[in-house]
């Protein structure tokens, strides 16, 4: 299991290098570099741009730049400035000068000048949103896929069906937009703009349109693979043993239809931890899916870098924790050499 | 009927947790009253319920910021979210009234030399920080010198380049084994002094209240540009001491504005408080609490729930606005600080073809068939302003006076009289020509509309090509990729016709040079205005000048921005000017005043 892991683990070195080196060229080879402002603008003339290029090493050759990001390289004043191994993603482009993992990482302050807890910052907000969204899709998505499995063509199959339908096809902007609409402007529950983001009951709105569509399709999957289960002849032993139908579901079906919704959730969470760019501008959330989305249109490319690394480094640590709860929910997985 | 019942349970526990939820009723209380009774005093005792006290709501203008600001450094800022924060907090040497006049803001007064190549600035007695420190001229000193030095790579440092020595300093190798910053700054002609000349101590010296600023060239204007957000005095320690990320700490930005940034929950809000120290002309009465909703529709929202004092209206929601007479009411709209146009390409060739803009004849025919007003009623809803000029109204250097107009019979006959090879709709669509634009829906939107005005009253094609925002702008700062129509604009730096001819039309400018403007007779009327001392004769010159850019035609002149928001009643006092950014009336917001009673 020890050796499992390391060797999963040392597997991410030669994915983040070629993640790294994809996005490094592909964001170079884009038109438009990062002093490419809005056209109405001043723009940053010739030795605003010379000094601008100086500071952030786009003087330098271009393999040299993508070695400094990964490595480490030397400045003008003969120092060394490790990169991404000392945990720098670079400063940021827009944010003139400001490294990238303060922006993603640093909690702000308090109130006494004193920074915060980490989960204050963008990533922490960011992590927190997203597995509160994970939670509502399973919590809701797997029992709703189970009912529509076990009460197949009726009612509850039906209305199953249609909640899955529209969170996978109706656009979460929208869905946003609707339920602050029915629970904010209407109902006066909760603010439209809440005042902070301190107690849970503002979370709830923008984590459940985040996580609809991951329910919906948990719900879909949950759905077909408890009826490849009920199908199953250890289901019909099971039941002709004299076993209790709840015992039958929970302990003979669930665990056994629950391998392929495994199976999604870990780069669901991956996704849903970063790719909130819209419930971010719809809810005013402060996390990082929007620095993502906007870094990539400001060309500020130690941003695009950093987030871009850290989403590969997610998905391959979801992934990974897939593999351990296989092992939890089938004994007969194991992780093998 | 076991699921039944534990429901059953269920709401019953709701119905007593949402009854629980409910608001507390008032408490009767026992008091004694003394009664007249036909003029026998009787003492009675009776149960009243008292009125409940009506708590007293504070003065806070709630306003929707939209974007977070990505830098709020005074030397580093060029956005209009970024200068919407800096200009509450800090103050520069000059300021803007309502009418847009330069009048003094920590400078009580200002003198040129004879030719305007030197500006000494007086500041106010007993200057001081909202923190009770002192504010003297090595502060401006110290603004103005940041401002210029190559290591801040500010994205406005060029607008110092008048100063003696700036452009030098700001092209310096940096990287040269004997660059010395010292060097540099020592010959720059920015000097703090106290009044008889002699050097300042420290920033403490508060003897130390004159700035002079020396210029290669006369600029008569430059007491307003001393005025903008370049010239905020950020103490020297604190961005030091914070490094680089001192801006992002309210405990750093310490100012001389009419308001302390209090506090700062990143994208969630900001709080600025009155500063009592603030050298204006009033300290203002209330709070200001900025939060960042990016998405209108939700923006909107929120105001109608009451929880914004000031929006921006949109022209989505202009619909729901004018058929409410509340919001209707509530909705302003005044002039606003940008012109637009439709740019020609005006290079020899294009895509090594012939260029049909090169022909003033092509030029004008397609500027007189530009439908300004239809552009402002289908596109902008009506939240825009159609002109035919390129100083907007509102700003010194105004002239309604132009020779073009909307007139598509004209426009015709414009076209018809051009050279041979461009003189009908066939020649110039075997051109086959092109329109690009920073692909966003709503430029989608703008663009498509031009095209088939085009096509409606000149019978020309032209293909669309939407490209990526960023890329549109980097197409767009090389003469040989410069499209060969494109939509742009101009929004005032400072209200000045200098920042409107002399920064965009001068040939020698990047904004002429890569479309291709050149016209010799405007750069000499110009680059006079600009050396003009007399206020008289300078605005004569610099409106000849924009008569002789009207009739070269450069562009097709469009339409102005409006500013349009939504503000509560209770928001009272405003004054609006056209350089306002991020609230109706925060370039004068010490007359502002909320009436707390209004508030529901």
């Amino acid at each position: 299991m020890t050796t499992y892991i390391i060797r999963r683990l040392l597997w991410l070195i030669p994915v983040i290098l070629v993640v790294g080196a994809v996005t490094f060229i592909l964001m170079h080879n884009t038109p438009g570099g990062p002093w490419d402002t809005d056209a109405e603008r001043r723009q940053v003339d010739e030795s605003t741009r010379k000094s601008l290029e100086a500071f952030y090493g786009l003087d330098k050759p271009f393999w040299r730049q993508f070695v400094a990001y990964m490595i480490g390289d030397w400045n003008n004043k003969g120092e060394f400035v490790c990169g991404l191994p000392c945990g720098n993603f670079g400063p940021s482009y827009r944010q003139r000068g400001v490294p990238v993992q303060s922006i993603l990482f640093r909690p702000p302050e308090d109130e006494n000048g004193n920074p915060k807890p980490w989960y204050y910052s963008r990533f922490g907000y960011s992590l927190r949103l997203g597995i509160l969204a994970l939670t509502i899709a399973i919590a809701v998505g797997i029992p709703v896929g189970t009912i529509a499995a076990l009460k197949q063509n009726t009612w509850v199959d039906y209305l199953s069906l249609l909640i899955a339908t529209a969170g996978i096809s109706v656009p979460n902007f929208v869905i946003a937009i609707f339920l602050i609409i029915i629970f904010a402007s209407g109902l006066n529950w909760i603010s439209v703009v809440p005042r902070s983001w301190d107690s849970l009951s503002v979370w709830i709105l923008p984590a459940t349109v985040l996580g609809f569509g991951t329910l919906a399709f948990t719900a879909r999957l949950m759905r077909t693979s408890m009826l490849e289960v009920l199908r199953m002849d250890y289901i019909r032993t099971a039941r002709a043993k004299g076993l209790s139908e709840r015992v039958v579901v929970v302990v003979h079906m669930i665990k056994n239809a629950l391998i392929p919704v495994i199976t999604i959730l870990g780069p669901a969470l991956a996704g849903l931890v970063t790719g909130s760019f819209i419930i971010e501008t719809m809810f005013a959330f402060p996390g990082m899916g929007r620095a993502y989305v906007q870094a990539i249109s400001q060309r500020d490319y130690s941003m695009i870098m950093g987030t871009t690394l850290i989403y590969a480094v997610l998905v391959a640590l979801a992934n990974l924790s897939v593999d351990f709860i296989y092992v939890l929910v089938d004994p007969r997985i194991r992780l093998e050499e | 009927m076991r699921k039944l019942s534990v429901v059953l349970g269920l709401l019953v526990v709701a119905s007593m947790v949402l009854a629980a939820c409910g608001a507390p009723a008032a408490t009767p209380e026992t008091i004694v009253q003394t009664v007249i009774v036909e003029g026998t005093p009787q003492v009675q005792v009776v149960e009243v319920t008292p009125e409940p006290v009506k708590e007293e709501k504070p003065a806070v203008l709630r306003v929707n910021a939209g974007t977070y600001p990505d830098i709020i450094d005074p030397q580093k800022s060029s956005f209009v979210i970024e200068i919407g924060h800096l200009k509450l907090i800090y103050q520069g040497l000059t300021a803007l009234n309502e009418k847009l006049e330069t009048v003094p803001g920590a400078a009580e007064s200002w003198k040129f030399n004879d030719d305007a190549t030197q500006l000494v600035f007086t500041l106010k007695k007993d200057l001081k920080y909202s923190d009770g420190s002192v504010l003297n001229a090595k502060r401006f000193e110290y603004a103005f010198q940041r401002n210029i030095d190559p290591a801040t790579a500010g994205e406005y440092a060029s607008i110092t380049d008048e100063i003696v020595g700036a452009p030098e300093w700001r092209s310096a190798d940096t990287t040269a084994a004997d660059y010395d910053p010292e060097a540099y700054k020592a010959k720059l002609g920015v000097k703090a002094s106290h009044a008889d000349g002699t050097d300042c101590v420290d920033y403490e010296d508060t003897a130390c209240d004159t700035l002079t600023l020396t210029f290669s060239k006369p600029a008569p204007y430059f007491a307003t540009i001393a005025g903008i957000w370049v010239g905020y005095p950020a103490k020297q320690e604190n961005i030091e001491e914070g490094g680089d990320i001192w801006w992002t700490s309210s405990k750093y930005q310490v100012g001389n504005g009419p308001f302390i940034w209090q506090s700062v929950d990143p994208f969630v809000r900001s709080v600025f408080v009155p500063n009592p120290n603030f050298a204006g002309p009033a300290v203002p009465t209330y709070s200001i609490e900025y939060s960042y909703i990016t998405d209108s529709a939700v923006a909107f929202e929120a105001y109608k729930n009451n929880e914004f004092d000031v929006v921006a209206s949109m022209a989505e929601d202009l619909e729901a606005i004018n058929a409410d007479p509340d919001l209707a009411a509530q909705h302003m709209q005044w002039a606003g600080s940008c012109t637009f146009k439709i740019q020609f390409n005006l290079q020899p060739t294009w895509n090594d073809k012939p260029n049909p803009f090169t022909d003033k004849k092509v030029r004008e025919a397609f500027a007189l068939a530009f439908d300004a007003e239809g552009w402002v009623k289908d596109v902008d809803g009506g939240l825009s302003s159609p002109t035919w000029t390129w100083i907007p109204p509102g700003y010194p250097g105004y002239d309604p006076n132009s020779p073009l107009k909307f007139d598509p019979e004209a426009a015709r006959a414009a076209l018809a009289a051009a050279s041979e090879e461009f003189n009908s709709p066939e020649k110039l669509n075997a051109l086959g020509l092109k329109m690009a634009f920073g692909d966003t829906a709503r430029n989608r939107v703008r663009s498509e509309w031009l095209v088939a005005n085009y096509k409606k009253h000149l019978g020309v094609d032209i293909a669309l090509d939407p490209v990526d925002t960023t890329t549109y702008t980097a197409i767009q700062k090389d003469p040989n990729t410069f499209p060969l129509l494109s939509r742009g604009g101009w929004c005032a730096d400072y209200p000045d016709p200098q920042n409107w001819l002399s920064v965009y039309w001068r040939s020698d400018t990047t904004f002429a040079s890569r479309p291709g403007y050149k016209n010799e007779e405007f750069d000499k009327l110009v680059n006079e205005a600009d050396a003009t001392i007399d206020p008289a004769k300078r605005m004569e010159l610099y409106k000849q000048a924009q008569q002789i850019l009207l009739a070269d035609i450069p562009a097709a002149f469009g339409y102005n921005s409006l500013n349009h928001y939504l503000v509560k009643p209770w928001v009272k006092g405003i004054i609006t000017t056209p350089q306002d950014g991020m609230f109706p009336g925060d370039t004068v917001p010490w007359t502002i005043t909320i009436d707390t009673s209004m508030i529901p």
